[in-house]
C-alpha cells in the first residue's frame, strides 16, 4: 500500500470509507445524486425545517405583529430658511492646531454629517485632507469631556469659575505666574483673548507648543532674515522642486495647500506640455517620496551633507568659491545643474528640523533666487509658530516651582511631550491646573480643573493662517455637551465675561473693517461669514536682507559631520493619524497608509536588505533601544540603515473603544539645539520572540503582469501622447460583439481619474465613507480582507525592491456598461441603470456574493456583519469601534440606507448627489450644467484628480478626458465597458 | 406546500410526516395563542384586581394612623405618578395621606368619591337636572367615529394640575358656542362637581385605557387549523365517510383559505393602507382645506423645495389662530391645545401616518414641483377628511404603476432637454407622450440607495 498523507483526521476517516466499499466508490457523489438519495429515503430533515419554518413563519403574520407608531413633530417656530429634508452648509475653518482647512459644513437637520472644502478660499482653494474630512466624526465622540469637573467630579460653570478666579486672585496677590501653554494659535481673536488674560494676570506667560514643531525653520529664518517666521511656498510656480524629508503632500505644514499647488503644476490636460519636475531624498518612504519623479534614499544623519554639498556645487555653477565638504552619499552635481538652470522657477525644502539644514536650505533658496519667486518673505505661514526651547524652559521652571498655574489650551504634553513622565512630575509643583480640551487626554487626568471646549463645529472663531489670509469659523450645532468656548473661559477669568461670538465680532469690526471696502459692519460681517474667507491684502513688514553668515557655521558643521554607519530611527506622522489628536478617530484609523496599506497600528519599517541581514520579515516583534516591543513592516524603498516609526500612536485610554493602539514613539525624540528632532542616531534592534498581526488591505504589490496602470515618462509623452497606452489600440481593435452597445437616453455618468495628479493623499477614502455611511469593521475584519472602503488606493512599485518607484491608482466601482456582476445576480439586485450607473439595491440582496465572484475589479463589499446598527437583530451586530451608539450615528447621511448585515454594497457613483442637482435643475427649469454634479471624492480631492460628468455631452470636461490619449480603461480587454476612465502616469525623467 | 399531484405524497412527503409537521404547526399557534391570551389574561389580573379593591367596602376612619407609615414607605418607593403606586396607596389607606410628597397629594381622593364621580359623569347617578349625561358628548373610550367635543381623558389631564374652583368655573359658566348651549341650565352641586373632578383626576393619572388586541383572525386561523386535522385524520385513520373526495376538498378548501389569509397578512406587514389614527389634536383637514379653502402649501410650504412636504410649525397656526379661538363645532377646547404649545414652549407630537421604509428616496420637490402632481393624486381628498387617513397602500407597486404611466413635463421643462433622441422621436411622430419609465423611472437607483 502507498503511503498515506492527509490534512486531518476527517480526511483519513474518508479515505479508509473508500478503501473498504465498494470498487466505484472512489468517485465522490455529485450534489444532485445526493439529492435524489435524499429524497427517497422519505421525509428528510429538511423537509421538515421547511414546513417548521413555514409555520412559525405563518404563526409571526397571523399574530400580526403591530408597526409601532412614529411620531412626526414640527417646529415650534421654524427658523427662516431651515427646511426639513434639505442640507445647508455653512463656512467654516478647520483648525486643531496643525492642520488648517477652510471648509463647508453640510448639516442636515441641525446635525454636522460632512465636511467639503470650500473654493473660496485662496489658501485650500476647495481641497481637504483625511483628517480634516474626518473631523466631524470627533464631534460625536463618547469621549469627549461632556461638563467641567474638579478633581474628576462633575462641577457646575459657575463653581468652577468660582474656584479658579479666587484662585487666581491669590496668585495675582503674591505676582505668581500662570502660564497659559498651548497649541499654535492662528486666531488673531483668540490672541487677544489670551492678551487680555495676560493683562489681567500681570506676570503670566502664553507658550505655544508644537506636537510637530518647525523650531529649526523659524531659528534660520531668524538667523538669515532676523525674524523667526515661515514663508509662504508657491510649489505651483516651481518648475523643479527638491524635497529633503519634507512631506509636504502628507503632513508638513500646510499639505492641501502645497498638494492643490504642486497638483496644479503636474497636470498634463488641455494641452498643457509642461510639468514640473520633483526630486527627493529621503530615508522612510513617505507618501510625497513615493509621487516623486526621481527619489534618494539618504539617512536623516546624512541630510545635512547632502545639502551642504548641493549648496557647494550651487555655488561653484555661480561662479563663486566652493570650500570643500566631505562628499555626499548621493551625486549632487546633475541636480545642481538642474537647478542651476531653473533659477527663480525652483524650490528647495526641508522637513528637518535642524537650524542647520535650514540655514544651508535657506542658502540654496537664495542661491536660486527663490525668494520672491517661489516663496514669499512678505507672506507668513502662521502654522507651527512653537519654540521647543520654550516649553522645554516652561517644565524646567514648573520643577523649580516658579510656576503657580498652569493653562493648558488644546495640548496633551502628557502624550506627545518627549519627556511626558518628567512634565506629569513636574505638574506635582504647580498649584492650579486647569485643562481646557476637547476630548479626554492624557494630561486632563492630572489637572485639578478641567473646563471642556467646544469642538470646533460648535464654536465661533477665527483664523489668520497665512498674513492677510483671513478666515471665520462658525457654530453649526449646539454644543452637545455642557462645554465653552476656551476663548470665553479665559476672558471670563480675566474680568471680562463677554461671549466669544460678540468678541470676534468686536476684534473684526475695530482691525479688519477698515481695508475691507465695505460700508457697514453688518455687510461686511455677513459677507465674510458667508465666505468664509476674507482677503485684507495685508503684508508683513520688509524683511532684512539675506544674512549669509550663519551659514557658513551650518557648513561647518556638515564638515564635522560624520559618516556614522549605526542605524537610525526616523520619525514620521501618516496622513491618517498625524500627530494624534484623532487618534481614536475610527475612519481614520482604519484608514490604510497609502505607501503600506495597513491600518489600525503603526509599526518599524525596514528595508528589504537589512530585513534580509536581520532575518527579519513582516510582523516579527522587535525592540528599537527600549521602545517597543513593535512589529516589523518590510518596506520597500526604505533606506538601508533606515528605520521608520509613525508617530501619533499609542494613546492612552483613546483607544477604540478601550486600549491602546500602536506604540508611542514621542518619548524617543530627542533635542538637539533646542529643536525637536525627527530622528535618532545609533539606534539598536533586537528581535523579540513573537508576531504581531498586522492589518494590511493590500498584500499583493505587482501588478501581475497586467496593464493596471500605465505610464510613461514626459518625454515620450511629448513625443506622443499615448505612450505608455499603446495597448489599448490594439485591445479597441479587438472589441466586436455580437450585440450592439447599448445607448443612454440622457445622461451617460462617467469618471476620469488623472493618474498623474492623483498623490494617494487618502482624503476621497474618508470623504466616501462620511457621505455613503461606510461601516467601519475593525482590525480583526479588516486581517479577514473584510474592510468596508468604497474606493481604495492600489499602490504597485515598480524596479529595484531596494528603490522602487511606486504608482497608485484610485479604484472604485467601474459601473461597466457591460458589467459581469449584473448577469449573475439571482435575485437581479444588481441593475444597470438608464444612466449607466451600476445600481444595487439593497433589500433586493440576499447575499450570494456571487457578483462579488464575479467583478474583476473586485470592488464589491460585503456586509458580514452589521456594523452601524441598521440591523433589527442586536445579534448580528459587530461594533469594534462605537459606530453604533446613538451618538456616533447621528454622523449618518439620512439621504443614503445603512445597510444591514448579509448585503452587498459599493460605490453608487453618489447617486444621492446626481439625484439631487437633477432636482434642482428641474425645480430652476434648466438643463444640468457640466461638473454640477460632483461626487464625495472628486469634491474633496485636493489634487482635482477625480473628473465627473456625463458622458453624452460632448462639450463636457469628462468627454474630453475621455477623448484623450491617455485615457484607459481597467482590464479593458475584458471588455466590459467601464465608466470609469484613468489617465497615463507621467513622469518627467530621463531613463 | 401545495398540494398539486398524488405523486407529490409519494415521493416527497409520507403522510406521517405531514401530520407530524401539522401537529407542530398546531403546536406553534397554540403557543402563540396561548402567549396573546396570557398578556390578556395579566391585564385581566390587573383590572379585576382594581375592581376588587374598589369595590371592597371601606371605611374612612379605619386604621388612618397604623397604616400611615406604610403609605409613605410606598410612596417613596414607587414613582408617585404611576398607575401603581396610586393603586397602592388607594389599597392601603383610603383616606388621603398627610405625609407624602407634595404632588401626589392634590390628587388623592376618596376612593367613593372617585366611583360616584364615574357615575355621574356616565349619567348612572339619579339627579335632579334633566340634561344628558357628561359622557354622551365626552366619550370615555376611544370612538370610531370623530367626536368633536373633548374626551373625558382630554378634560382630565387639562385640569389635573388646576384646582376646583378653575374646573367649577369652565363647567358652569360655559363660553362660547356649542357649550355655553349645552351647559347653559347646568346647577350641579359642588358635591357632586368635586366627585366628578376626583373621577377625572384619577383618569389622568391612570392614563388612557388600554384598547385590547383583537384575536379574531388568529382564533379564525386556529379553528381552521382543527378543521384540517379533522379532515386529515378523517382520510388517514378514521375513514368515516364514505364519500374520500369530502374530507379531501375540505381539506384543499381550508388550507387554501389559510394560505390566503397569510398571504394577505403577509402583504400588509409593514404597510399602513387606511391607517387613520387619532391625532393629538382634532385638526380637521375638511374644515382648513375644504370649508375654508386654504391651499395645501400655505401650511405644508416645503413640499415643492424638499424632500419632505413638512409638518407646518406650531406658530404657522397662530398665523389664524391667534384671533381664531373657537371652532363652530370644536369650540374653544382643541384651538387652546395649539396656543398652550405655543405658550409652554412644547411641540405637538402628531402621529405619523404616510410613513416610508428607510430604505426608500421620496421627495415631495420631485413630485410636485417638477412632475406637477397635485396633492390629492397620491393622498387622496383631504379636503374631505375630518380625521386624515391613508388613502394609498404606498407599495412600490403602486409606485412603479404610476412611473410607467404619468407623462413627464417633458416639453415645458428645460431639463429635459439632455434627452435629445426622445425629442427626435417626438418629433417624428414615433412616440406622443414619455412617461417616467422612459427616462429611467424604473431604474432602482431612483428611490433606493
Amino acid at each position: 500500500m502507498k503511503e498515506q498523507y492527509y490534512k486531518s483526521l476527517d480526511d483519513l476517516i474518508y479515505d479508509a470509507r473508500l478503501a473498504s466499499s465498494e470498487p466505484d466508490a472512489g468517485d465522490r457523489k455529485s450534489i444532485l445524486q445526493m439529492k435524489q438519495e435524499a429524497k427517497s429515503t422519505g421525509n428528510s430533515r429538511r423537509d421538515f425545517l421547511k414546513l417548521f419554518g413555514f409555520t412559525v413563519a405563518s404563526a409571526a403574520i397571523a399574530a400580526s405583529c403591530e408597526q409601532p407608531v412614529q411620531k412626526a413633530i414640527p417646529f415650534l417656530i421654524q427658523p427662516e430658511k431651515i427646511i426639513p429634508g434639505e442640507a445647508s452648509y455653512f463656512a467654516s475653518t478647520y483648525f486643531d492646531g496643525i492642520d488648517y482647512c477652510s471648509i463647508l459644513v453640510k448639516v442636515r437637520d441641525g446635525r454636522p454629517i460632512k465636511i467639503e472644502g470650500n473654493t473660496l478660499s485662496p489658501v485650500t482653494m476647495g481641497g481637504t485632507n483625511a483628517r480634516t474630512q474626518a473631523s466631524v466624526l470627533g464631534l460625536y465622540d463618547n469621549k469627549r469631556h461632556k461638563n467641567p469637573t474638579y478633581e474628576g467630579k462633575k462641577i457646575s460653570w459657575e463653581e468652577a469659575d468660582e474656584k479658579i478666579m479666587l484662585f487666581l486672585d491669590e496668585a495675582k496677590k503674591r505676582q505668581g505666574k500662570v502660564v497659559i501653554l498651548s497649541s499654535t494659535i492662528i486666531s488673531p481673536s483668540t490672541k487677544a483673548a489670551i492678551q487680555e488674560f495676560l493683562d489681567a494676570h500681570p506676570g503670566s506667560e502664553h507658550i505655544q507648543y508644537d506636537v510637530l514643531s518647525a523650531s529649526g525653520m523659524l531659528k534660520a529664518n531668524e538667523e538669515t532674515f532676523g525674524k523667526a517666521f515661515i514663508p509662504a511656498y508657491d510649489f505651483s510656480k516651481a518648475e523643479m522642486i527638491v524635497g529633503f524629508d519634507a512631506d509636504f503632500l502628507g503632513t508638513w505644514l500646510s499639505p492641501v495647500e502645497y498638494t492643490k499647488q504642486y497638483a496644479k503644476n503636474r497636470k498634463l490636460v488641455d494641452g498643457e506640455g509642461r510639468m514640473s519636475r520633483h526630486i527627493h531624498f529621503e530615508g522612510g518612504m513617505s507618501l510625497t517620496g513615493s509621487n516623486a519623479d526621481e527619489r534618494y534614499q539618504i539617512r536623516p544623519s546624512q541630510e545635512k551633507l547632502v545639502l551642504a554639498n548641493l549648496l557647494q556645487e550651487l555655488r561653484k555653477l555661480n561662479g563663486q568659491a566652493g570650500s570643500s565638504v566631505p562628499s555626499s552619499p548621493v551625486d549632487v552635481k546633475k541636480i545642481a545643474a538642474e537647478l542651476f538652470s531653473k533659477k527663480g522657477k525652483s524650490l528647495v525644502v526641508s522637513g528637518s528640523n535642524d537650524a542647520d539644514n535650514q540655514l544651508i536650505v535657506n542658502a540654496i533658496n537664495e542661491l536660486l533666487g527663490n525668494y520672491g519667486a517661489t516663496i514669499q518673505t512678505d507672506v507668513h505661514l502662521k502654522l507651527r509658530q512653537g519654540m521647543d526651547e520654550d516649553m522645554d524652559r516652561l517644565v524646567g521652571e514648573m520643577e523649580s516651582g516658579q510656576v503657580d498655574g498652569l493653562i493648558l489650551y488644546d495640548v496633551n504634553p502628557a502624550f506627545d511631550y518627549p519627556e511626558a513622565d518628567r512634565f506629569v512630575s513636574a505638574l506635582q509643583n504647580v498649584k492650579l491646573k486647569i485643562a481646557m480640551p476637547i476630548l479626554g487626554e492624557e494630561t486632563s487626568e492630572h489637572v485639578h480643573f478641567v473646563c471642556p471646549d467646544h469642538h470646533y463645529l460648535e464654536a465661533w472663531n477665527d483664523a489668520e493662517v497665512k498674513t492677510g489670509s483671513y478666515s471665520l469659523a462658525q457654530p453649526t450645532i449646539r454644543p452637545i455637551f455642557k462645554t465653552r468656548a476656551a476663548q470665553e473661559s479665559l476672558l471670563k477669568w480675566a474680568g471680562n465675561p463677554v461671549d466669544y461670538h460678540t468678541y470676534i465680532q468686536k476684534y473684526w469690526e475695530d482691525n479688519l473693517l477698515a481695508g475691507s471696502g465695505e460700508a457697514s459692519f453688518d455687510d461686511f460681517w455677513n459677507n465674510k461669514l458667508h465666505d468664509g474667507v476674507f482677503e485684507s491684502g495685508r503684508n508683513e513688514a520688509e524683511i532684512q536682507a539675506f544674512n549669509a553668515g550663519a551659514v557658513e557655521s551650518a557648513l561647518g558643521q556638515a564638515k564635522s559631520t560624520s559618516a556614522a554607519d549605526s542605524l537610525e530611527l526616523a520619525f514620521y506622522t501618516n496622513v491618517s493619524v498625524g500627530s494624534g489628536k484623532q487618534a481614536n478617530n475610527p475612519w481614520l484609523q482604519e484608514l490604510p497608509d497609502p505607501v503600506t496599506k495597513v491600518c489600525w497600528d503603526n509599526y518599524a519599517a525596514v528595508s528589504p536588505k537589512l530585513a534580509a541581514e536581520l532575518e527579519l520579515e513582516d510582523e516579527q516583534l522587535i525592540k528599537i533601544n527600549d521602545f517597543g516591543p513593535i512589529p516589523v513592516i518590510v518596506q520597500p524603498g526604505q533606506e538601508y540603515k533606515t528605520i521608520s516609526v509613525a508617530l501619533g500612536y499609542g494613546r492612552r485610554n483613546m483607544g477604540i473603544p478601550d486600549g491602546t493602539i500602536g506604540q508611542n514613539a514621542f518619548p524617543l525624540i530627542q533635542t538637539q539645539n533646542g529643536a525637536k528632532q525627527n530622528y535618532l542616531s545609533q539606534v539598536t534592534i533586537e528581535k523579540v520572540a513573537g508576531e504581531y498581526q498586522l492589518a494590511r488591505t493590500q498584500s499583493h504589490h505587482s501588478m501581475e503582469g497586467r496593464s493596471l496602470v500605465r505610464e510613461t515618462t514626459l518625454e515620450q509623452y511629448l513625443a506622443n501622447p499615448a505612450s505608455g497606452n499603446e495597448v489599448r489600440e490594439t485591445i479597441k481593435s479587438h472589441m466586436k460583439s455580437l450585440y450592439a452597445q447599448r445607448k443612454f437616453e440622457g445622461f451617460h455618468w462617467g469618471m476620469a481619474i488623472d493618474l498623474n495628479s492623483c498623490t494617494g493623499c487618502n482624503a476621497c477614502v474618508v470623504a466616501c465613507s462620511a457621505e455613503n455611511n461606510v461601516p467601519v469593521v475593525g482590525k480583526e475584519q479588516v486581517i479577514k480582507a473584510r474592510e468596508m472602503h468604497w474606493i481604495r488606493i492600489d499602490r504597485y512599485y515598480k524596479g529595484d525592491p531596494e528603490n522602487p518607484e511606486l504608482v497608485r491608482q484610485p479604484v472604485m466601482c467601474q459601473h461597466c456598461d457591460n458589467a459581469p456582476c449584473e448577469n449573475v445576480c439571482p435575485v437581479a439586485a444588481t441593475t444597470h441603470s438608464n444612466e449607466g450607473i451600476n445600481q444595487m439595491a439593497y433589500n433586493r440582496c440576499i447575499g450570494t456574493r456571487y457578483c462579488n465572484n464575479n467583478c474583476p475589479y473586485k470592488v464589491r463589499r460585503f456586509n458580514f456583519f452589521d456594523y452601524t446598527g441598521a440591523d433589527a437583530m442586536p445579534g448580528n451586530k459587530k461594533d469594534p469601534a462605537e459606530m453604533t451608539t446613538d451618538l456616533r450615528r447621528l454622523v449618518l447621511n439620512p439621504d443614503v440606507t445603512v445597510r444591514a448585515k448579509g448585503v452587498i454594497e459599493k460605490c453608487s457613483f453618489c447617486v444621492q448627489r446626481i439625484q439631487e442637482k437633477k432636482l434642482v435643475a428641474k425645480n430652476e427649469n434648466r438643463t444640468l450644467k457640466d461638473g454640477e454634479v460632483v461626487p464625495a471624492c472628486a469634491q474633496s480631492c485636493p489634487a482635482d484628480a477625480i473628473v465627473f460628468g456625463d458622458l453624452n455631452n460632448e462639450q463636457s470636461r469628462i468627454s474630453k478626458f475621455f477623448a484623450d490619449e491617455r485615457n484607459y480603461h481597467l482590464l479593458e480587454e475584458l471588455h466590459t465597458l467601464p465608466s470609469v476612465g484613468y489617465l497615463t502616469k507621467v513622469k518627467n525623467k530621463t531613463i | 406546500m401545495k398540494l398539486k399531484s398524488p405523486v407529490l405524497w409519494k415521493s416527497g412527503f409520507s403522510p406521517k410526516g405531514f401530520l407530524f409537521v401539522l401537529s407542530m404547526s398546531i403546536f406553534v399557534f397554540s403557543a402563540a395563542a396561548f402567549a396573546g391570551t396570557q398578556t390578556q389574561q395579566s391585564e385581566q389580573d390587573s383590572a379585576d384586581s382594581t375592581a376588587v379593591e374598589q369595590s371592597a367596602p371601606t371605611n374612612p376612619s379605619d386604621s388612618v394612623s397604623a397604616d400611615s407609615a406604610n403609605v409613605e414607605q410606598t410612596a417613596n418607593q414607587a414613582d408617585t405618578t404611576s398607575q401603581a403606586a396610586m393603586e397602592d396607596t388607594l389599597a392601603a389607606d383610603s383616606a388621603p395621606a398627610k405625609s407624602k410628597p407634595a404632588g401626589a397629594e392634590k390628587f388623592s381622593h376618596y376612593r367613593n368619591d372617585i366611583k360616584r364621580g364615574e357615575r355621574f359623569f356616565r349619567g348612572l347617578l339619579p339627579h335632579s337636572n334633566q340634561q344628558a349625561s357628561c359622557t354622551s358628548c365626552h366619550n370615555i373610550t376611544p370612538s370610531d367615529t370623530l367626536n368633536w367635543n373633548p374626551s373625558a381623558l382630554d378634560i382630565a389631564n387639562k385640569y389635573l394640575e388646576k384646582d376646583f374652583a378653575e374646573f367649577k368655573a369652565v363647567v358652569m359658566e360655559p363660553s362660547g358656542g356649542m357649550m355655553a348651549e349645552v351647559h347653559k341650565d347646568y346647577n350641579f352641586e359642588d358635591a357632586d362637581l368635586k366627585t366628578v373632578k376626583a373621577y377625572l383626576d384619577d383618569l389622568s393619572m391612570r392614563g388612557p385605557a388600554s384598547v385590547k388586541p383583537t384575536i379574531d383572525r388568529l382564533l379564525l386561523f386556529l379553528f381552521l387549523g382543527l378543521i384540517i386535522t379533522w379532515a386529515l385524520l378523517e382520510m388517514i385513520f378514521f375513514r368515516k365517510i364514505k364519500y374520500k373526495a369530502i374530507p379531501l376538498i375540505i381539506f384543499l378548501g381550508v388550507f387554501g383559505f389559510q394560505v390566503k389569509m397569510l398571504y394577505e397578512d403577509g402583504v400588509r406587514l409593514g404597510r399602513s393602507q387606511n391607517y387613520e389614527p387619532a391625532q393629538p389634536i382634532k385638526f380637521s383637514h375638511k374644515v382648513h382645506a375644504g370649508q375654508n379653502q386654504i391651499d395645501c402649501k400655505y401650511c405644508h410650504f416645503t413640499v415643492e423645495e424638499s424632500k419632505s412636504a413638512g409638518i407646518p410649525p406650531t406658530d404657522l397656526c397662530l398665523n389664524c389662530h391667534s384671533l381664531v379661538r373657537e371652532g363652530t363645532r370644536s369650540g374653544k377646547f382643541e384651538i387652546a391645545k395649539v396656543i398652550e404649545a405655543t405658550e409652554n414652549n412644547i411641540p405637538v407630537e402628531w402621529v405619523r401616518i404616510h410613513d416610508l421604509p428607510d430604505h426608500v428616496f421620496f421627495s415631495h420637490a420631485q413630485h410636485v414641483n417638477a412632475g406637477k402632481l397635485d396633492c390629492i393624486e397620491c393622498h387622496g381628498d383631504v379636503a374631505e377628511m375630518d380625521v386624515v387617513r391613508q388613502v394609498e397602500d404606498l407599495s412600490m407597486g403602486w409606485c412603479i404603476d404610476c412611473h410607467r404611466t404619468k407623462e413627464v413635463q417633458f416639453v415645458d421643462n428645460n431639463f429635459y432637454e439632455s434627452y435629445e433622441a426622445l425629442h427626435e422621436q417626438i418629433k417624428k411622430g414615433e412616440i406622443d407622450k414619455v412617461t417616467v419609465d422612459m427616462i429611467g423611472g424604473t431604474d432602482c437607483m431612483k428611490c433606493h440607495y
